[in-house]
């Protein structure tokens, strides 16, 4: 790609003229990134990964968190822009984590006080060939 | 700047931001679409997080690899929608196409993916549906009683024709024998609710029809590729074992649970028999709107590219082009977090 090669030079060179632009050079290593890191959080489905369940769910959340600054940035050009960005993005963001953070009590701990009837009628974590109730699951949260 | 000028600012009015405002209202529609995603997902999160139960991949039939796949198909397509925007500026109106082009190809390929998948749901019967879907939470009373119900009118439909072909007396015959099964484990489970052979024989039954997980526990350590092999094992093993419970019907019901490792639903289709996924009905409910959802977005953002693709991209169209790229970007932003939430977890 003649092109690309150009357009590298080009911007790369004088990257503060050329400041609403990222460079080919650099989307690819955006996109062998982003790449990578897919295959990092995929990994922690493979048999390979050592570490427990709750560090897989750490582990991923950060490598999308990762992911998503190197969209957001790049391939967005917000790494570019002025400072109109933190307005649009930081409320967002804010209102996003409150959001989860209120439904916490109402919705996430729901079962700690359900009624005798919900919990009579609600799924158990596992069908097993044993009865229900003897063989309570050690991991609720599963994979 | 104004500094220079003491007393009298000779400040410059600027009318908006520093940019077009198409740019702009870009930026604010995708805020507004942060907040929605985020509280699709956030609420996903919390119920998922908050559920008693939740099902395995490979209970609701959900293949990581292919997630993968479309996980790097978007990716891809991001690349070259921005590649499609470095050919604008470029003035290369060929460039641009050709990019855009390719990007459509990908997104029109995802959502085909996006499809296959979904049929995959479908065929199992996992959806949700009224008055009540397929899926049972636990096998209680009710469920063996469903089953009964559903087997009572396949029969009856049977029954009903005059005239059967060789494949529709093979149902029958079939249906027959899982309909005396069914009532006995309802008989056996109406006795009493804590009686431990009726709760034996409606766990068996649920194993019977559709197998569950079993390997979902260890599957981290164990490899989670086995487990749906060695679940079905012990799901046949439990039918087996389920043969024995119900006397009388012993012979018909072990012929029927050959070959029927991934579940008697899933060795003869037209079954369709209630099916129990601890949290299945949840799980359905979140997934089929987050992805629902996005995969709305991923449609509207192909139409966007066919419109723009009988269009002169030369760098007059550059601005259009950085809009609907910072759409899609945003679209596969989306899918980043919503992949690892709903396959890997």
């Amino acid at each position: 790609m003649a092109h690309s090669s150009e357009a590298t030079v080009g911007h790369g060179d004088t990257p503060h003229e050329h400041h609403q632009h990222g460079s080919i050079g650099t989307y690819m290593a955006v996109f062998v990134a982003l790449c990578v890191l897919t295959g990092a959080s995929f990994f922690t489905y493979s048999p390979l990964w050592p570490f427990s369940d709750h560090v897989a769910w750490a582990f991923m959340m950060a490598v999308s968190c990762t992911k998503a600054m190197l969209v957001i940035l790049f391939f967005m050009h917000l790494k570019y822009e002025a400072n109109w960005k933190y307005v649009l993005t930081v409320p967002a963001t804010f209102m996003s984590i409150f959001l989860v953070l209120m439904l916490v009590p109402d919705v996430g701990l729901r079962m700690r006080r359900a009624s005798e009837e919900r919990l009579r009628y609600m799924a158990v974590p596992q069908v097993t060939d044993t009865p229900a109730g003897q063989q309570a699951a050690p991991h609720p949260d599963g994979h | 700047m104004s500094e220079e000028h003491h007393g009298h600012l000779q400040l410059q009015y600027h009318p908006a931001l520093p940019m077009s405002n198409g740019k702009t209202f870009m930026w604010l529609f995708l805020s507004t679409e942060i907040m929605f995603f985020a509280a699709l997902i956030g609420t996903y999160i919390v119920l998922r997080f908050g559920a008693p139960a939740w099902p395995t991949p490979h209970e609701v039939h959900l293949s990581e690899p292919i997630g993968a796949v479309n996980t790097f198909i978007l990716i891809l397509s991001s690349v070259t929608i921005v590649l499609s925007l470095e050919g604008a500026r470029a003035n290369r109106a060929g460039l641009a196409k050709l990019f855009l082009l390719a990007t459509l190809v990908l997104g029109s390929i995802f959502l085909l993916i996006k499809a296959y998948e979904y049929q995959a749901k479908f065929s199992h019967g996992i959806y949700p549906r009224k008055p009540r879907s397929l899926i049972y939470e636990r096998p209680t009373l009710a469920y063996a009683s469903d089953v009964r119900q559903r087997l009572t009118q396949i029969t009856a439909n049977l029954t009903a024709k005059d005239t059967r072909s060789a494949a529709e007396q093979e149902q029958l015959e079939v249906a027959t024998i899982l309909l005396a099964h069914a009532a006995e484990v309802e008989r056996l489970a109406a006795k009493s609710e804590d009686n431990p052979a009726g709760i034996l024989a409606l766990n068996q039954l649920a194993e019977m029809i559709a197998p569950a997980g079993h390997g979902a526990a260890s599957s981290h350590a164990g490899g989670g590729h086995h487990s749906s092999q060695e679940a079905a094992g012990e799901g046949a093993a439990g039918g087996e074992a389920a043969g024995e419970e119900a006397p009388g019907e012993t012979g018909g019901l072990d012929q029927l649970l050959q070959g029927a490792d991934q579940g008697l639903n899933d060795k003869y289709h037209w079954l369709k028999l209630p099916i129990v996924i601890p949290g299945g009905n949840m799980w359905a409910s979140t997934y089929f709107l987050l992805t629902g959802f996005h995969a709305l977005h991923v449609l509207v953002g192909l139409i966007a590219f066919a419109i723009m693709l009988s269009m002169q991209l030369d760098i007059r169209r550059a601005p259009h082009i950085e809009n609907i790229g910072l759409y899609w970007h945003f679209v596969d932003l989306v899918w980043i977090f919503l992949f690892p939430l709903l396959y890997l977890f």
